[in-house]
């Protein structure tokens, strides 16, 4: 039983083929899904994050060297991401990681991110990701407690809707959500009318609907992790009869919840921290993107291809690898346009500050404003 | 007369200890002093703790027979034991480890409790539901548990002032914790309580008419299988620092069983092979990138086809066939158990026994003389096989009683029946048909209260002694399914002489043997009696009753229509008439 | 009370979907002693046959349905030979472990195929649904409503009142009986395995319009269908119907009235409750082992 322990590891560190960088290269390390629920989007992301790359090297790569893509599979699991990481570092050249969309799969890896001590981007959106004491974690998205802010004050102020009903997943991403969502409405002295989560994967959503229609709200605030559920929900939305206006999180602007729930979410508003029509920046990168990958760019490729030009950036300012040098080089980033929005790292590692609200009319989402905070 | 006691697995492993234990050691040391990269220890440490899991389900299913489809649930609440009491209640780690495997071990125990009315299919699905009940729990308490967010930063231990927090120091913890536990179910297998195990799996039924107390060793051995899953969750925890809910759901327990299966379920070794493997397998086929799964679970299936036994079944098979072991001259066995001295050893009355509206037994009265052979006749449907079934405990009476030795024992479990002095053969031989002779016939004498075998040491004496008074000495070492019909039916006999029963019913013991195995029968029987055995019988061969019976009772519908010596009773025109027909005159002689 | 009616059409809509898997559950258990794991992914294979005959082929749905079924009753066939055939002499964990790896197989080759994109499948009328009142009735609820009643007729005509049915009823309670009255056993087999494999397929065409068609489609119906074979007495086909339509009221009305998150909950409290209080569930033969 002991022997065969050894020889295994044996034979699995031989199978792990250390490769080393080709002179003149520098690896950017990625960890995506490659198999699990979420491969889909682990395919758009790397598409994001090649088409940086080829960008940096076209303008003449980092400090002489071309950048190349390293990726290992982390199964949209848990322990997925830790294997995946933990294998990806062993290559010691690989100066700087793409981490997870995935705040679960983040905190995580979180651990083995500070023992190996080298910068790595994130797009997971929990708040307390950047507030944990890793100082290696740099987020290319807006984190959750700004999403929160932004849903209350559009609902609020723009649309002048008191009334809330907030509908939630219970995991993880949905009650971080609905936690900041209520305490940015208490901010504004309201209380939601109806708080109500749900489970992941239903088949029906009879009971919220309805618990939304008796709660007299006339504005929704959501949290929704799967598209799937989202388009049951609005289907049954407006099935009941419910007329409250909805201002959703993310998802309810990925191209799959569109094509899913077809008509059921014209009307919508959506607070989306990639947009097309936010930037020129966004509309550039989005034109690109739907060449390559011939879908609609979303926040899934719009990150990593923010993280890596950033890297690239540090680097080339710093002229070296070091993660020392690396990280005070990014944290200096001031006014950087990209992709997702213009980057001012503060001193937790979170570049984005502000959201943009997106509204959907009659299929196409159209940019309406952004929102910006400076805290 | 001096014996030799036969030694236990010790003669082999004279030379195998030592190895195993460098293997051992080399295995901890190893990381310690050659720095290894994070991604090999991680594996190990997931391999370590999972292989604990495992070897809790080598416990409950391998083992025992149970299914155990919660393994996750168990190896979950550990590692939240741990999580919990050291991130929220500041304790330390090996206090909370304490609580997460006592939480486990209780809960196990609750769960083995419903496998007092369920088995089978039934309690696959208790254990699913206790699963997806806990996975619930764990991810909507958010007060408890943090709920989705899962609980990060668990720290790692220090022990005797040596800090654990290096992977490579955690891993070696882990190592030892593994070793410890592997020893431990290696170890169990021969222990009185792992033969009762593999009886109740073997045949449930038998077990518990042999004297085990099936319901205690069931609930037992859930509890032992959540301890231990408790255990390797608990070290999971310390050893990624981060745990959630999604970790230990369904999809996991499934994962578990899958690495029991593939090992070999009833061998400590093959949980670990089980497991190494499928945690190693993944990681091989990277490279298949999308389709691994697809090959993951194509492989579940063929391994399951071409492998019943799992990998180590496979291995050991080619070990070749099992050795017979020096022994030694075995000893003189020792009959006519029962501490009373009256004269009625066995009293049956006005026994009823109703199922619904068919009455099998309609109040019948019998009495049994210490020492005599009394022979229990009938034709097909008069009650013969539940009167056995009462005597033995398997059935509850409706109405009356039986008595031995004067103490009332209608209505008791069979295993305290057994403990009361009661042994039994089955009309269909019931064998725990992947042990061995000597292993079946152990588990007899092993029953409780067995005057004639108090130490362990005695107990195979006995169960020897048995063996030899039946002719099948030569034989301990082999697996009883090999051996042909009437040797399992002699083993079976052994069996319950082992158990030094004051009282042996047999039911139809001569059913499936040729004439010269009837006539060897009979004349063992006969030694048997001679001892001063009291023998209660049930057959249908009127030669093998009529040479055997001191006195005959003969049954019709549940109703007592005779009863007396052989002569007279198989020529009463009642008798007669009632295997026959209504046709007296015609009676053969 | 509108609300209640409301809940009430919902959670019997989708207690039929519960039903038409259970009852494939039943039917193979029935015949080969086996739980089959699978069984979920038979739905899932149906729906997505229906998505590539309707959307990549471009087949009208009115002919894309029987080619699907078609194929689910090859797809049976397969999983018969491949899976449960060389281990039918086996005791059933073996078998029921085999088949959590088809479960696995089917569901992942589907995602190396299709991709885990989630598609939506239009349902099989154009209008939306019914209004009476203040209740809305779906109409692709209505119509498995409709398919499984009609369902359950057709299966209680066959198999109590023609010749194949009852062959295959007697495959189901005593295989070498029926062998030794001259029943083909083997082809019994196939024909349940196939028959359950439409069920589900057919229980996927229906469902696929409202949960949308995703690999996980299978597994999401399947834990729930076999809790509600349990719960109205596994090895019962009426049973399999009752439950499966309790379980659906059950977790609807208990999302509404008590907590949507733990709604899962109620009915694995449920299923526990009956397993430990009356494990032969509602219609089932008690639960006894011969000495």
């Amino acid at each position: 039983m002991s022997i065969r322990h050894v020889t295994a590891g044996a034979i699995a560190a031989l199978a792990l083929g250390y490769g080393a960088a080709d002179a003149g290269e520098i690896k950017i390390g990625m960890v995506t899904p490659i198999t699990g629920p979420a491969a889909e989007s682990g395919k758009y992301a790397q598409i994001g994050a090649k088409m940086a790359i080829e960008e940096v090297n076209a303008a003449g790569g980092v400090n002489g060297n071309t950048l190349t893509l390293v990726t290992e599979d982390d199964q949209t699991t848990n322990p997925g991401i830790i294997a995946a990481f933990s294998r990806l570092s062993t290559q010691t050249d690989i100066p700087v990681f793409l981490g997870s969309i995935r705040s679960t799969q983040v905190d995580a890896m979180s651990p083995d991110v500070m023992k190996v001590g080298k910068p790595v981007f994130i797009g997971g959106t929990a708040p307390q990701l950047t507030h944990q004491g890793n100082k290696w974690l740099f987020r290319c998205r807006p984190n959750d407690s700004y999403s929160a802010r932004v849903i209350a004050d559009y609902g609020v102020d723009t649309l002048g809707l008191k009334k809330w009903a907030v509908v939630h997943s219970t995991d993880a991403f949905g009650t971080g959500g609905m936690n900041a969502l209520v305490a940015a409405l208490k901010a504004k002295g309201l209380t939601p009318a109806l708080v109500q989560g749900y489970p992941n994967q239903s088949p029906d959503f009879s009971a919220v609907v309805l618990a939304v229609k008796s709660s007299g709200a006339d504005v929704m605030g959501s949290y929704f992790t799967f598209e799937t559920d989202l388009g049951t929900f609005a289907k049954q939305v407006k099935q009941l009869g419910v007329t409250a206006k909805w201002v959703g999180s993310p998802s309810i602007t990925d191209a799959s919840a569109i094509k899913l729930a077809g008509p059921a979410l014209n009307g919508t508003f959506g607070i989306a921290d990639f947009a097309a029509g936010s930037s020129d920046e966004a509309k550039a990168f989005a034109a690109k993107y739907e060449g390559i990958a011939k879908a609609l760019a979303d926040n899934q490729s719009s990150w990593t291809y923010d993280a890596v030009h950033i890297a690239a950036k540090a680097m080339i300012d710093t002229k070296s690898t070091d993660p020392e040098k690396l990280r005070d080089a990014i944290l200096a980033i001031k006014g950087y346009k990209g992709a997702e929005g213009t980057y001012n790292f503060d001193q937790n590692g979170d570049g984005l500050h502000g959201y943009n609200v997106v509204k959907n009319e009659g299929g196409k989402m159209v940019f309406d404003k952004h929102v910006e905070y400076t805290d | 007369m001096t014996t030799q006691t036969s030694k236990p697995a010790a003669s082999r492993a004279v030379w195998g200890v030592p190895l195993l234990l460098a293997a051992g050691a080399v295995t901890i040391i190893l990381p310690l002093v050659h720095p290894m990269n994070g991604y090999i220890l991680n594996l190990f440490m997931q391999a370590a703790t999972y292989a604990m899991a495992v070897l809790g389900l080598t416990v409950v299913l391998g083992y025992t027979g149970q299914i155990s489809l919660a393994q996750a649930a168990f190896f979950g609440l550990g590692a939240y034991g741990v999580a919990i009491g050291t991130t929220m209640l500041h304790w330390p780690f090996l206090l909370a480890l304490l609580l997460g495997v006592a939480v486990a071990a209780l809960l196990g125990a609750v769960l083995g409790a419903s496998t007092l009315k369920l088995g089978g299919h039934y309690l696959a699905m208790v254990t699913i539901s206790f699963q997806q009940i806990l996975t619930l729990v764990l991810t909507n308490w958010i007060g408890l548990t943090n709920g989705p967010d899962g609980v990060r930063n668990i720290p790692r231990p220090s022990l005797f002032g040596l800090s654990l927090a290096d992977s490579d120091r955690y891993l070696a913890l882990c190592l030892v914790a593994l070793y410890a536990v592997g020893f431990f179910v290696w170890w169990l297998k021969r222990t009185k309580l792992g033969l009762g195990m593999q009886a109740v799996r073997d045949n449930e039924l038998a077990a518990e008419v042999v004297g085990v107390d099936t319901y205690r060793v069931k609930v037992t051995a859930f509890c032992l299988s959540a301890l231990l899953g408790g255990l390797g969750g608990g070290l999971f925890a310390g050893g990624f620092g981060y745990i959630s809910p999604d970790q230990f759901s369904f999809n996991e327990s499934v994962v578990f069983m899958t690495m029991v299966l593939l090992g070999g379920a009833d061998a400590a070794v093959g949980s670990a092979i089980g497991t190494v493997l499928l945690i190693l397998l993944p990681e091989w086929l990277r490279f298949l990138r999308g389709a691994y799964l697809a090959v993951y679970g194509l492989a579940v299936i063929l391994i399951m086809v071409f492998m019943p036994t799992g990998l180590w079944g496979l291995l050991s098979r080619l070990g070749g066939p099992p050795r017979l072991r020096e022994r030694g001259v075995p000893e003189v066995l020792t009959l006519g158990g029962g501490a009373g001295s009256g004269e009625t050893l066995l009293e049956i009355k006005g026994l009823a026994k109703h199922f619904g509206g068919l009455k099998a037994l309609d109040g019948v009265d019998i009495s049994v003389e210490r020492g005599k052979v009394h022979a229990l006749i009938g034709p097909n449907g008069s009650g013969k096989t539940t009167m056995l079934n009462v005597l033995s405990g398997i059935y509850k009476p409706t109405r009356g009683e039986v008595l031995v030795d004067g103490v009332k024992v209608s209505g008791r479990p069979p295993h305290e029946l057994a403990a009361a002095g009661v042994g039994r053969t089955f009309q269909n031989i019931r064998l725990f048909h992947s042990l061995t002779v000597l292993e079946n016939v152990v588990i007899g004498a092993q029953r409780p209260n067995n005057s004639a075998a108090t130490t362990p040491d005695e107990v195979q004496r006995r169960a020897m002694a048995a063996l030899d008074l039946v002719g099948m000495a030569a034989r301990a070492d082999l697996k009883v399914a090999s051996l042909p019909y009437g040797h399992q039916r002699l083993v079976e006999i052994a069996r319950a002489l082992a158990g030094n029963p004051a009282l042996l019913l047999l039911d139809e013991p001569a059913a499936g043997l040729n004439l010269t195995e009837k006539q060897e029968l009979v004349g063992l029987l006969k030694r048997l009696a001679g001892h001063g055995l009291t023998l209660f019988l049930i057959d249908h061969d009127m030669n093998l009753v009529e040479q055997m019976a001191d006195r005959i009772t003969v049954l019709n519908f549940g109703k007592r229509i005779a009863e007396g010596a052989p002569a007279e009773v198989l020529r009463h025109p009642d008798v007669i008439a009632a295997y026959l027909g209504e046709v007296p005159d015609d009676a053969a002689a | 009370m509108a609300i209640f009616l409301q809940l009430l059409f919902t959670g019997v809509g989708i207690g039929s979907v519960y039903a038409l898997v259970a009852l494939g559950f039943v039917l193979i258990y029935r015949a080969t002693n086996v739980v089959n794991f699978a069984q979920g992914e038979f739905a899932m294979l149906g729906a997505y046959a229906m998505v590539v005959l309707t959307q990549d082929l471009a087949l009208p749905y009115w002919l894309a349905i029987p080619i699907s079924l078609v194929i689910m009753a090859v797809v049976g066939a397969l999983f018969n030979l491949g899976v449960y055939y060389p281990l039918r002499h086996r005791s059933f964990l073996p078998v029921v472990i085999s088949t959590i790896g088809a479960s696995i197989l089917l569901t992942n080759s589907v995602l190396v195929g299709y991709g885990p994109q989630p598609e939506s499948l239009q349902g099989m009328f154009d209008f939306p649904g019914f209004q009476i009142g203040e209740v809305f009735l779906d109409s692709q609820y209505l119509l498995i409503i409709v398919v499984t009643i009609l369902l359950v007729a057709f299966q209680y005509f066959f198999f109590e009142h023609t010749l194949l049915g009852k062959k295959m009823q007697a495959t189901s309670q005593d295989k070498e009986m029926a062998s030794l009255l001259g029943i083909p056993v083997a082809r019994m087999i196939m024909l349940t395995f196939i028959y359950s494999a439409l069920l589900g397929g057919l229980a996927g065409i229906l469902v696929a319009p409202i949960m949308f068609v995703s690999v996980g489609l299978g597994s999401q119906v399947a834990l729930k269908a076999f809790a509600a074979s349990i719960i109205g007495g596994f090895g019962d086909v009426t049973g399999a119907v009752v439950g499966g339509l309790s379980l659906g009221i059950i977790e609807t009305f208990g999302a509404a009235y008590i907590s949507v998150p733990y709604k899962d909950a109620f009915a694995f409290l449920v299923l526990f409750g009956f397993l430990l209080i009356r494990p032969q569930g509602l219609f089932g033969e008690k639960v006894a082992q011969k000495a």
